[in-house]
């Protein structure tokens, strides 16, 4: 298929199913067709030639203002440029249609966002789509383009690909240059892409690699592909299934993914990590403090205009003892160290993504093992002590494991070493090509 | 910490900061408070040596590095 007839399809299916799944924001007809048209003609050329993809609205794109989910981020100027990925992408061939819905500057985990409705789960309507990348994980699930990009900062990609049932990679911290992206918490925002398959997954990985002095936490790293090695397959990997904190927080549901997968691989090695609640609190602490103080202004000038599901939680963050976050970072620093250790006896380490499968939107509390949670903070429960510490991980789906709702995914973490993104993406890639992983287009029916 | 030492800790904070909370904003900070503040002692006491540093880490910036910024 021409560039131009891919942008086609891709805004077709976008107008046909986007007032039911409202993942997008903003739809940049005009922008991808003569950006098809310049593919088509030649001018453009590489591996993601002419494939559509759009991104959480908190990347800058040219001539929009970044909203980041918000209300008041639409007085922004419009971004002078794209931000550094969206340009990394356009340069691999990849064609820009539009962006995508979010939780207010990225502060949640459903995509419940107040100013322009609920980003919905395509394949279940009446439930969450994750979040805080919902609109990206849903705009890939419904088939609205094959590629998107959003962010993680406690598990903002792992959460909406776990529960909108695509795949996702959230990079090493300091891998890919977050500059050109709305800021949530700076010690702890990783960027990174969903797509229905691993392979377009590592593709889309590996021409975002690049050096951008814009961004002072990206690390200097040579380009390290992924694709060429995908295909490696598992023999030779040490794989071990995370226990204690990864199993007492997950429900049946998300346990039966990970045994699954464990069965697959060949593993029953347990493998558990200590103090994973502490390294759990340290972040939801930083990230409270940290977020809280990047909108400080806004919240002291006109705390009415936040999100209300948000709003409360960045005031009080705002309020809280410096020693708390100091100490914070300390703990991350330790527990990192710990974690380090059990990458010397396993190459890959699994465990669920989140607790449960898709709750229905607005679910305020969850069970889980006994416990009653509060549901919204609880679905980054499995993912915050991995992203605090920056671990690289790409999630897979995995179906039919919820006997009370068959139709939803599961997805299920595969974690690996600092940089090791290709170890990840090669075990990823395995239980795709045995069957046990897979990311359909919903029905939408 | 008492309810009513929490309202005491967050007018004390908002007045060093300048915050005016709006009276229907005050009951889910308060609210949000008490969760954290039950939570803080999990990092709070956790035993660590005055070696053990900090998860952020500082990266010098050279006068090149900022020729695009």
């Amino acid at each position: 298929m021409s560039a131009v007839s891919n942008i086609q399809a891709s805004l077709s299916r976008i107008a046909a199913t986007d007032g039911r799944v409202n993942a997008f924001t903003a739809v940049l007809a005009d922008r991808a067709m003569a950006r098809a048209a310049a593919v088509d003609a030649g001018d453009v050329t590489g591996p993601l030639a002419g494939v559509p993809f759009a991104v959480k609205n908190l990347f800058d794109i040219a001539g929009l203002p970044t909203l980041a989910g918000s209300k008041i981020e639409r007085e922004a100027a419009p971004a002078a440029r794209d931000a550094f990925l969206v340009r990394q992408l356009e340069a691999a061939g990849a064609v820009l249609v539009g962006a995508l819905n979010m939780d207010e500057y990225a502060y949640g985990f459903t995509t419940e966002n107040s100013h322009v409705g609920p980003t919905c789960n395509p394949h279940d309507l009446t439930r969450l789509s994750g979040g805080s990348s919902g609109g990206s994980a849903a705009a890939v699930a419904a088939g609205q383009v094959p590629l998107a990009l959003g962010s993680d900062t406690n598990g903002s990609i792992r959460v909406p690909a776990s529960l909108c049932g695509v795949f996702g990679l959230k990079p090493t911290f300091g891998r890919l240059s977050r500059a050109g992206s709305y800021p949530f918490v700076a010690s702890l925002d990783h960027l990174g892409p969903f797509a229905r398959s691993v392979a377009e997954l590592a593709v889309a990985y590996d021409a975002l690699q690049g050096p951008d002095p814009d961004d002072p936490a990206q690390q200097v790293r040579p380009l390290e592909p992924t694709s060429d090695t995908l295909s490696h397959g598992t023999d030779g990997l040490r794989i071990g299934v995370l226990d204690g904190w990864f199993r007492r927080m997950a429900q049946p549901p998300a346990l039966a993914a990970v045994d699954r997968v464990a069965t697959a691989l060949g593993t029953d090695r347990l493998v558990e990590w200590p103090e994973v609640d502490r390294a759990r609190t340290a972040a939801f602490l930083i990230t409270n403090v940290e977020g809280a103080a990047l909108h400080l202004p806004d919240l002291k000038a006109r705390a009415h205009d936040f999100e209300p599901l948000s709003r409360d939680r960045f005031l009080a963050g705002a309020l809280l003892p410096a020693a708390w976050v100091q100490q914070s970072q300390r703990v991350r620093h330790w527990f990192a160290r710990q974690v380090a250790r059990s990458f010397e006896e396993v190459d890959v380490l699994i465990a669920p993504a989140t607790p449960c499968t898709s709750p229905p939107i607005g679910t305020e509390w969850l069970d889980i093992n006994g416990m009653k949670m509060p549901a919204r903070a609880s679905m980054g429960l499995l993912t915050q002590p991995v992203s605090c510490i920056g671990l690289p991980v790409v999630t897979v789906p995995l179906w039919g494991l919820d006997p009370a709702a068959p139709h939803l995914p599961m997805g299920v973490q595969i974690i690996a070493a600092p940089w090791r993104e290709d170890l990840c993406l090669r075990v990823a890639h395995a239980l795709q090509a045995a069957g046990i992983a897979h990311a359909p287009i919903a029905e939408l029916n | 910490m008492e309810a009513d030492q929490v309202e005491a800790y967050v007018d004390a904070q908002c007045a060093l900061l300048g915050l005016t909370l709006a009276p229907e904003h005050r009951p889910g900070v308060v609210r949000y408070l008490q969760l954290v503040i039950g939570m803080a002692p999990r990092v709070m006491d956790f035993p660590l040596s005055p070696h053990d540093e900090s998860g952020n880490v500082f990266v010098p910036v050279s006068p090149s590095a900022t020729a695009t910024s």
